[in-house]
């Protein structure tokens, strides 16, 4: 069902970024890439998230690793400490960062201005000291430890391929549902929302309650990433849930573009392998340190900014759709009416 | 249909509208004009729930709604076009309309869940009604335009068409024809009887003259925030205060 002129999921996209998916770790073996692209498939989870909140509820999240690590902790203290099945912590490791959004976009009940970004850095400060000091739980700055893996029919995911094509399904699965709620009439809403507030409140949208549960969306986002990132590794560490890791989910969503959900996705990817190069070149050379990786991710936010405002992916689309039509305007200089162009179709 | 009565709204020390009473019956055309300044977008906006007034009540059939918020107006059957132009730039034409379709395509949990799927099913509907809307004001050739790349005629047109796609049962019409040049004003002006004649009642702030007195039934002439006249146009055009005070004041701001 094509629909001319409006927003919708293009299913060729998904296809080919499945056949990528499939086909990635028949080309590339060794198993650092490998873990890397599990990574990156994580940091894409919560970049989609953050992303719809950017670019769709027009807010901004300083705190997105509070949500993460909170995902995180949730189901290492039920599986380790409880003696859960990791499978039946998913749906709280969800839950738990689910209600802490509720509960903060409920405070400020109509989620306006930069309230957000303030009221979510200051979470995520608070969640980190938290996990630090909360040493009879979080097993605190040293890190939690013995989270047990994940098994399917018996059978273990191991860290290397098998957690791969895991994290990735799950990636896959955020992204079409993301894609779909985009170009339903709740993501025509929020687009609108984003244009004029006030116009679209007019229209008897609620506009309060969409930015909401877009914000309470990316905190369940994501806590399913940090359900990833704990059953991967044997133990995680407050470390992982800092400032800086939602300022590197800031940098992903606007180095790709906000307002794209594919675009929140391919800037994770680009962020990672930035990341990597980084440290490939700090091992050869020594005045490389790994803070080396936070100036580079500064700048990019700042030269983004200045020079491709809308992102990396919607200014390439863009540029992509005006060259094609310039190119159908020389084959005839007929104007095209929707007329001719739907018997046509 | 509407009640204003006895509306007063205090900006501060600023009153931009003191114990201001009329009424607009179902299948008129009523005009609200007076000079710069004399309170009637303030008016618009209390009627449309944007900000409530200081004092007074507001009733539409009935009901009060100068408590409620926006979105909870649109559902009543109110809606509304903007004098500084609210449209959805990074949206296409008929996207624009199908925001204002939303609230008539409310979705169940078997709708949401269709959605997630990516296959739901009134989209199709939805559609071919934006498309007929959109013939009905002539703007079907333009309907996969981003609305950023209309031309200001276009753009009040879409507002227009984008109100009237929340089916209201009242409409209020922000200087629908300001900037626009006499043909398109002309066509405007037939637009807002048709509009009219399907059932719809309408208010209008205008400044234009010739517009107002072609199409309204009746006019609320308001003046540094009181209300001067109210009445058929003929009447207001023989009426002495509103020549004193508002005819005056437009041939001052042409001098100046």
């Amino acid at each position: 069902m094509k629909l001319q002129g409006v927003q919708q999921t293009k299913w060729w996209g998904v296809v080919v970024f499945i056949a990528a998916i499939l086909i990635f770790p028949l080309v590339v073996t060794q198993s650092f890439f490998i873990t890397q692209a599990t990574f990156a498939g994580i940091y894409a989870i919560i970049a989609i998230g953050l992303g719809l909140l950017m670019g769709y509820a027009g807010q901004i999240s300083l705190g997105q690793a509070a949500f993460y690590g909170v995902g995180a902790y949730t189901t290492s203290i039920l599986t380790a400490t409880w003696g859960w099945s990791p499978w039946l912590s998913l749906p709280i490791a969800l839950l738990v960062p689910a209600l802490l959004a509720f509960f903060m976009g409920y405070t400020m009940s109509r989620l306006s201005g930069y309230y957000l970004a303030m009221a979510t850095l200051a979470l995520g400060i608070i969640v980190h000291g938290l996990l630090v000091e909360g040493k009879g739980i979080t097993m605190g700055a040293s890190g939690f430890y013995g989270i047990p893996q994940l098994s399917l029919f018996g059978m273990t995911i191991n860290q290397g391929v098998p957690y791969y094509f895991l994290v990735w399904f799950f990636v896959l699965i955020v992204l079409i549902l993301s894609l779909n709620i985009v170009h339903s009439r709740v993501g025509r809403a929020l687009r609108s929302i984003h244009d004029s507030e006030i116009a679209s409140s007019s229209m008897g949208v609620n506009t309060g309650r969409y930015k909401m549960q877009v914000f309470i969306l990316s905190a369940a986002f994501a806590g399913l990433a940090g359900w990833l990132f704990a059953h991967m590794s044997y133990s995680i560490s407050p470390s992982a849930f800092t400032f800086d890791a939602s300022i590197l989910f800031l940098a992903m969503v606007v180095l790709g573009g906000s307002g794209s959900v594919w675009g929140a996705l391919i800037g994770a990817l680009l962020i990672r392998m930035i990341g990597i190069t980084v440290h490939t070149l700090g091992e050869q050379f020594s005045f490389i340190t790994s803070d080396s990786e936070h100036v580079i991710y500064g700048l990019i936010l700042i030269l983004v900014v200045i020079f491709m405002p809308k992102g990396l992916f919607p200014t390439v689309i863009d540029w992509f759709k005006n060259t094609s039509i310039k190119r159908v305007e020389k084959k005839s200089s007929v104007p095209v009416t929707p007329i001719e162009r739907s018997v046509s179709e | 249909m509407l009640q204003v009565e006895s509306i007063t709204k205090r900006f501060g020390g600023v009153v931009a509208n003191s114990d201001v009473s009329f009424s607009v019956d179902e299948g008129q055309i009523v005009g609200l004009i007076g000079p710069n300044g004399a309170g009637k977008s303030t008016m618009f906006n209390m009627i449309s729930s944007i900000f409530p007034p200081t004092e007074g009540n507001i009733l539409f059939c009935g009901k009060r709604i100068d408590l409620l918020p926006s979105y909870k107006v649109a559902p009543l059957g109110i809606s509304r076009t903007f004098q500084n132009l609210q449209v959805f730039k990074n949206m296409t034409v008929i996207e624009n309309v199908m925001v204002g379709q939303h609230m008539r395509t409310k979705q169940n949990l078997s709708g949401v869940a269709s959605m997630l799927l990516g296959i739901a099913k009134n989209e199709r509907k939805v559609y071919e009604e934006a498309m007929d809307i959109l013939r009905f004001f002539n703007l079907e050739l333009l309907y996969d335009q981003k609305a950023s790349s209309l031309s200001l005629g276009k753009l009040r047109l879409l507002e227009f068409a984008r109100a009237y796609a929340t089916e209201p049962k009242l409409l209020l019409l922000d200087e629908i024809a300001a900037g626009l040049n006499h043909s398109e004003t002309s066509e405007m002006s037939e637009l807002i009887k048709r509009v009219r004649d399907s059932g719809v009642t309408i208010l209008v702030v205008e400044h234009d003259m010739d517009l107002v007195m072609s199409i309204c039934d009746k006019l609320v002439v308001l003046d540094q925030g009181m209300k001067i006249a109210e009445g058929a146009p003929k009447e207001i055009q023989a009426n002495e205060a509103v020549i004193a005070a508002y005819l005056g004041a437009e041939i001052e701001e042409e001098v100046v």
